[in-house]
C-alpha cells in the first residue's frame, strides 16, 4: 500500500502539543472547535492522532516560504 | 423619527408561537368576512377593522393612536373551528409521528439511546455541524422499533400524502383469508407444490383441526399468532393494508403528550416551541398595512390577494361551525375540514405540489405569504438585498479618447439632475451663492438648499436670486455635479471588482456617458449600444474612499493575475506598431504633432540629420519621451524580437500588444509596479494619445482588396484543395475496400473521420500559407494580426485562402437527412464536400451549400455562448452566496459569521496578488527589490535624506494635483 502521507506533495502533519495548542488558541482568541476540521480517517494524518487532537500543517508557500495551518481532528 | 440611534441586536431566537400568544398580540378577533359596509367604512371585527392599523392618510389608528406611516399595523386573529396543519411543518410533523409512540407519545428510543443522541447533538452544535444529520439518525432508529419500549404498544407505519394528510398504515387480516388459504392448500402441480390437507395444516401450525376447519369455512377469524403460523406453513400473505386517516386534532392530541426531554433530542427547544403548536387552532391575521387595498380610478376598491384568501378562510370557518352545530353528518364535516385546511395551506403557500393553486377571479394564481418572500422578486432577494437607489443615472456609452482614463464624460442634463451636498462654510460661501444663483437650469447650479433649522427649500428659476443672498455658513446646498467630482461607474454584469470603479466627472453636452477606450477591458464594454450606470456619492467619507480605493488608476492591476488589466487596445496597438516597427523618421512638425496631446512640449535632441540637412526624430525617440527617465527593461516582445529599454530610452524592439497592451503589457505593468499607479495612468493616457496621432499620421484602413490574392496564388490554392479532395477520395476508397488500418483505440470509422479531418485541416493551412506569402508586411490585416491589435492569421487565412472544415460537436457535419447531410448528395457520401468542408474563402464567397454548413457551425457557437453565460451566472451566484459571509479580520485571519476560522492568514500567505505578483516561473525578485532600495539609500547623503521622506509625496487624489508631477521629479510609488 502506498503511504500517502509520505508523498512529496503532502505537507507535514504533526500533532500539536497541549501547551503549544494553548498558545495558538490564545493567539487567535478561539475555542478549539472554531478551528478548521480534518477527518480522523484522512490518510495524511499521523497514526497517533486521535479525535480531539489539533494537527499542525506546515505547507511550502511560494510567497511566504511556509504557511502554517491548524486543524481539529474529528471523527 | 427622532429616535434613530442605532441599537445593537443582542440576540435573535426562532421558535413556534403558542396559540395563546397569537390571541395576546391580536388587536381584535375577526369574525366577519366582509371588509367595508355600504358607506365605505370598515366593518368592526371584519378583515379591515380599524384596530388592525391605518392605511388611509389622515385617519388615526384605533389601537395605537398613530397616523398612517408611523403605525406599523397590528395583528388580528381568527379562531379556527377545527385545528389545521401548518404546511411549513409537514415534514417535521411526519418525522415526529414516525418517531413517537402512538399511545404514550414518548420517543421510541430507550433512555440510553436517547441520551446518546442528545450527546451527539451537543457535539454537533459545538462543531457547528448540521444538526439534521443527528436528528434524522435518531428518527431512523426510532422508526425501527415495532413496539414502544415504554408502554409496549405496537407501532404502525405513517404514510404522508402531500401536502397535509397523514395515515396510519396497519396490516390486518384480509377479508378473503379463507379463499387464500384454500387456494394455497390446493398446491400447484406445475411448480411442484404439493397439496396440503387440513390435517397436515393443523399439525404444522399446531392449531386444532376443528379450528382449522372453522377457519377454512370462514366462520372463525384466525388470531394474529394463528395467522402467522398459517402464513409460514403455506408461504402466503394473509394481510392487507388498512389505512386510518389521522385528523389534525388527533395529531395535536398525540403531540401534546410528547415529553419535553424527548423533543430536545430532535433538535427542538421545548421552552420555545412545542410540537402541538405546529397544528394551528388560531390563525393570525396580518395587519392591513401588510395587505393594503387600493382604490381604482372608478372608485371601486380592489383588495390584496391576502385579504381575498382570508375571506375564503373565514367563510369556510363559519360554514364549518354552523354545520357542526347543526349536527351535520361526519362526511360533510370532513369535507369542510379539508376545505379549511386547503385555504389555510394556500394562504401560507400557494405553490405546493399536489394542490391546485388558489386563483383570482381572473384565473391568475394568488400571491400569498410564501410567494411574497421567495425568489428573485421576493422580499429577501428583491427588496432587502437589492434596492433601488437615488442619485443614479443610466445611459448609452460612447468613446472619447481625449478624456483621461480616470474621467467620465457626464451629459449636462444628468449633471443638473444629480447633486452633491455642499456644507456651506465661510470659505466656500461665495461658491455656494454662485451655484444657488444659477438656479436649477443653469449649469453649475443647485436644486435644493437646507437651512440650518432643517427646512429644505427647492431652488427655482424664480427664487434663486433671492435665495442666493440668504445662503450663509451652516446651510447645505445641493449643487449640480461639476468637473472633478467623483462618481461611481458600473457596467453589468458586475463579475469582478473592476466592474465598478470611481471616475472623475467631466460635464459635457449631448446624451451619452463618454469614457476613454482604455477602460473598456475592465468593464468589458464596447460601444454597440452598451449602457452603463453612474452613482453620485452622497457623503464625504464615501467620496474619500472612492477616490483612494476605487479610482480607475487604483484598479490598474487585476487581482486575478497580478498584472495590468488596463492598457492600449486595438488601434492604439496598431498605432504603436506603426510608430516603432520600422523605426520611421519624423520631421520636427510631425514629431511635435505626434506628441501634442502629451505633457511633452519640447522635443529632445534630434535623433539625427538626414541627407537634406533637416533634423529628424525616430519613432523610438518619440515613444521614449513617454517613458520614465530611469526605466530599464529587457524582454521578448510581441513579434518575437528582443525589446530593450535603457534609462528610459527604447533602443530596440517593436512596441505592440505584449509591451503596452491590456492583460499584462510588460511596460505598463512594470511602470505600475515600480513607479506607481499615478505614473502608470499618465503613461497609458499618453500612449493612447500618441498611438492615435501615429495611426492618423500613417493612415490605417482595411478593405476587401487587402484580402484578395493574385490569380496565380488562387490557382495554387485551388490545386492544394483539389489535391486534398483527391486524398480524401483515396482514403474513402481504401476504407470501402476494407484496407484502411484502424488507429490504436479507434474504430475504422473513427480512423477514417480523423484522417479526413487531418487531411482537410492541412489543406486549409496550406491554402492559408500560400495566401500569406502574397501579403506584404504592411498589409493592414497583417499589421493587426502581428501586433496583436485584432484578429489572427487564421482569420486572414479564412478570408484569403479557404474557410475550411465546418464542425458541429467537434465532428464533421453529419446531421440532416437519413445517411446524408443534404438532399444534394448521394446517401453515405463521405466526401469532404458532403460533410461541410468549405473550399472557398470569405472573399471569393461561399456556395449555397457551403453557406448552409457554415451557418450550422456558426449556430453552435451562438448556442454555446448563450448556454455558457447562463451557467456561469448561476455558478457565480452560488459561489458568492457561499463566500459572502467570510471576512478578513484585523488579525489577518479569514472567518465566517460564527467566528470559526476559514484561513489562518488571508489566502494562506497574507499577500495580495496585486502587491506581490509572482507566478510559477517568477518567484518574487527580492534581491532586485533590495538592490533598488539600497541604491536609492546610499548614493549620497542628500538622496538618503530624500529617502527618509522630507520630500512631499505626490498625491494620487486628483488629476488637478498633477502639476506637482513634473517630469524629472522622482515619482515614488504611492502604494
Amino acid at each position: 500500500m502506498v503511504d500517502v502521507s509520505q508523498h512529496e506533495l503532502v505537507p507535514e502533519h504533526t500533532v500539536l502539543e497541549e501547551e503549544a495548542l494553548e498558545d495558538v488558541l490564545e493567539e487567535y482568541n478561539i475555542d478549539r472547535t472554531d478551528l478548521p476540521k480534518i477527518k480522523r480517517n484522512d490518510p495524511a494524518l499521523p497514526d497517533e492522532a486521535e479525535i480531539g487532537d489539533v494537527i499542525k500543517i506546515v505547507r511550502d508557500s511560494r510567497t511566504t516560504d511556509q504557511s502554517i495551518v491548524y486543524r481539529l481532528v474529528v471523527e | 423619527m427622532q429616535d434613530t440611534t442605532p441599537k445593537d441586536i443582542g440576540s435573535l431566537s426562532f421558535g413556534l408561537m403558542e396559540p395563546e400568544e397569537y390571541r395576546e398580540m391580536s388587536a381584535t378577533k375577526i369574525i366577519t368576512a366582509d371588509t367595508y359596509d355600504d358607506d365605505g367604512f370598515p366593518i368592526d371585527m371584519g378583515l379591515m377593522d380599524p384596530r388592525l392599523g391605518v392605511i388611509d392618510p389622515g385617519l388615526e389608528c384605533k389601537t395605537c393612536g398613530k397616523h398612517s406611516g408611523s403605525c406599523n399595523g397590528h395583528f388580528g386573529h381568527i379562531e379556527l373551528a377545527a385545528p389545521v396543519i401548518h404546511v411549513g411543518f409537514t415534514k417535521l410533523i411526519r418525522r415526529l409521528l414516525r418517531g413517537t409512540c402512538r399511545e404514550c407519545s414518548k420517543l421510541l428510543l430507550t433512555e440510553d439511546e436517547r441520551d446518546e443522541f442528545r450527546d451527539q447533538l451537543d457535539e454537533s452544535r459545538k462543531l457547528s455541524r448540521d444538526l439534521n444529520d443527528v436528528t434524522k439518525a435518531a428518527i431512523r432508529q426510532a422508526r425501527k422499533k415495532d413496539r414502544c419500549p415504554f408502554c409496549g404498544e405496537i407501532q404502525y407505519d405513517i404514510d404522508h400524502e402531500k401536502p397535509t394528510t397523514y395515515y396510519e398504515v396497519q396490516q390486518v387480516l384480509t377479508s378473503e383469508y379463507s379463499q387464500r388459504i384454500a387456494g394455497a392448500m390446493q398446491g400447484d402441480e406445475e411448480e411442484g407444490v404439493e397439496r396440503t390437507t387440513p390435517d397436515e395444516l393443523a399439525e404444522q401450525t399446531e392449531i386444532e383441526l376443528t379450528r382449522v376447519n372453522e377457519i377454512l369455512s370462514g366462520s372463525f377469524r384466525p388470531r394474529e399468532s394463528q395467522r402467522k403460523a398459517i402464513e409460514k406453513a403455506l408461504d402466503i400473505d394473509l394481510t392487507e393494508e388498512d389505512t386510518n386517516k389521522l385528523m389534525p386534532s388527533d395529531i395535536r392530541d398525540w403531540f401534546e403528550n410528547i415529553p419535553d426531554e424527548d423533543i430536545e433530542v430532535l433538535g427542538i427547544n421545548p421552552e420555545r416551541s412545542r410540537p402541538e403548536w405546529m397544528i394551528l387552532t388560531v390563525l393570525p391575521v396580518p395587519p392591513v398595512t401588510a395587505r393594503p387595498s387600493i382604490t381604482l380610478d372608478n372608485g371601486q376598491r380592489s383588495e390584496d390577494d391576502l385579504t381575498h384568501k382570508l375571506v375564503d378562510i373565514i367563510r369556510i370557518n363559519q360554514r364549518f361551525m354552523e354545520n357542526r352545530e347543526a349536527g351535520a353528518p361526519q362526511l360533510i364535516i370532513e369535507d369542510l375540514w379539508e376545505l379549511l385546511q386547503y385555504h389555510v395551506t394556500t394562504f401560507m403557500d400557494n405553490e405546493i405540489s399536489g394542490t391546485p393553486p388558489a386563483r383570482h377571479r381572473s384565473g391568475r394564481p394568488l400571491k400569498t405569504l410564501s410567494q411574497r418572500l421567495k425568489g428573485k422578486e421576493g422580499r429577501f432577494r428583491g427588496s432587502l438585498s437589492g434596492k433601488r437607489v437615488n442619485f443614479s443615472a443610466r445611459t448609452v456609452i460612447s468613446p472619447d479618447p481625449t478624456l483621461s482614463l480616470n474621467e467620465v464624460g457626464v451629459p449636462d442634463r444628468v449633471a443638473k439632475e444629480m447633486t452633491q451636498t455642499m456644507n456651506v462654510t465661510e470659505r466656500n460661501v461665495q461658491d455656494a451663492r454662485r451655484f444657488v444663483s444659477n438656479g436649477p437650469e443653469g449649469h453649475p447650479g443647485a436644486n435644493y438648499v437646507r437651512r440650518p433649522d432643517g427646512r429644505r427649500l427647492k431652488v427655482t428659476e424664480k427664487n434663486c436670486e433671492q435665495l442666493a443672498e440668504k445662503v450663509e455658513a451652516g446651510w447645505e446646498v445641493n449643487r449640480h455635479l461639476i468637473d472633478g467630482d467623483i462618481v461611481i461607474f458600473n457596467r453589468q454584469p458586475s463579475l469582478h471588482r473592476m466592474s465598478i470603479m470611481a471616475h472623475e466627472v467631466v460635464v459635457m453636452p449631448y446624451k451619452t456617458f463618454r469614457l476613454n477606450t482604455v477602460v473598456c477591458p475592465p468593464y468589458n464594454a464596447d460601444f454597440d449600444g452598451d449602457e452603463m450606470n453612474m452613482h453620485a456619492l452622497q457623503n464625504e467619507e464615501a467620496r474619500a474612499e472612492a477616490r483612494v480605493l476605487m479610482r480607475v488608476q487604483e484598479q490598474m492591476l487585476s487581482p486575478r493575475f497580478g498584472e495590468n488589466i488596463i492598457g492600449a487596445i486595438q488601434d492604439h496597438i496598431s498605432g504603436m506598431y506603426l510608430l516603432t516597427h520600422d523605426n520611421p523618421r519624423f520631421n520636427e512638425t510631425q514629431a511635435l504633432d505626434l506628441l501634442r496631446a502629451t505633457r511633452i512640449d519640447e522635443l529632445p535632441e534630434p535623433s539625427g540629420i538626414d541627407d537634406e540637412g533637416t533634423p529628424f526624430w525616430t519613432g523610438y525617440d518619440v515613444f521614449s519621451e513617454l517613458l520614465p527617465d530611469d526605466l530599464d527593461l529587457e524582454f521578448t516582445g510581441t513579434i518575437g524580437d528582443e525589446v530593450i529599454i535603457e534609462d528610459g530610452q527604447l533602443l530596440q524592439g517593436t512596441i505592440a500588444e505584449d509591451e503596452v497592451g491590456e492583460f499584462g503589457g510588460e511596460i505598463v505593468d512594470t511602470i505600475t509596479k515600480v513607479y506607481g499607479n499615478t505614473r502608470a495612468r499618465i503613461f497609458v493616457n499618453e500612449v493612447s494619445t500618441l498611438a492615435m496621432r501615429a495611426i492618423m499620421h500613417f493612415g490605417f484602413s482595411i478593405g476587401i482588396d487587402d484580402e484578395t490574392i493574385p490569380e496565380e496564388a488562387q490557382s495554387r490554392i485551388d490545386e492544394t484543395i483539389a489535391d486534398a479532395n483527391d486524398r480524401v477520395e483515396e482514403l474513402i476508397e481504401a476504407y470501402e475496400r476494407g484496407e484502411l488500418e484502424s488507429l490504436p483505440g479507434r474504430t475504422i470509422d473513427e480512423t477514417l473521420e480523423m484522417k479526413i479531418m487531418q487531411t482537410l485541416s492541412r489543406a486549409r493551412d496550406n491554402a492559408g500559407n500560400i495566401a500569406d506569402e502574397h501579403f506584404q508586411d504592411d498589409n493592414p490585416a497583417v499589421v493587426m494580426a502581428n501586433s496583436g491589435a485584432r484578429g489572427s492569421m487564421l482569420n486572414l487565412t479564412q478570408m484569403a485562402g479557404a474557410v475550411g472544415q465546418q464542425a458541429v460537436r467537434g465532428e464533421r457535419i453529419n446531421r440532416g437527412y437519413e445517411d446524408r447531410t443534404l438532399s444534394h448528395y448521394e446517401p453515405n457520401d463521405l466526401s469532404a464536400e458532403a460533410h461541410g468542408f468549405v473550399e472557398n474563402s470569405y472573399t471569393s464567397g461561399l456556395t449555397p451549400r457551403e453557406f448552409f454548413f457554415h451557418a450550422m457551425g456558426g449556430r453552435e457557437g451562438l448556442v454555446d455562448t448563450a448556454v455558457r453565460t447562463s451557467k456561469s451566472g448561476y455558478l457565480q451566484r452560488r459561489l458568492i452566496n457561499a463566500l459572502s459571509e467570510l471576512e478578513t479580520q484585523y488579525d489577518g485571519t479569514v472567518r465566517d459569521t460564527s467566528d470559526t476560522i476559514v484561513q489562518f492568514e488571508f489566502g494562506e500567505d497574507g499577500t495580495s496578488p496585486v502587491k506581490v505578483s509572482s507566478d510559477d516561473d517568477n518567484d518574487i525578485d527580492v534581491e532586485h527589490i533590495a538592490d533598488r532600495v539600497l541604491d536609492s539609500e546610499f548614493e549620497s547623503a542628500e538622496e538618503r535624506q530624500e529617502f527618509l521622506g522630507s520630500k512631499p509625496r505626490p498625491t494620487n487624489l486628483s488629476e488637478h494635483a498633477d502639476d506637482r508631477l513634473a517630469e524629472g521629479t522622482e515619482v515614488t510609488s504611492d502604494d
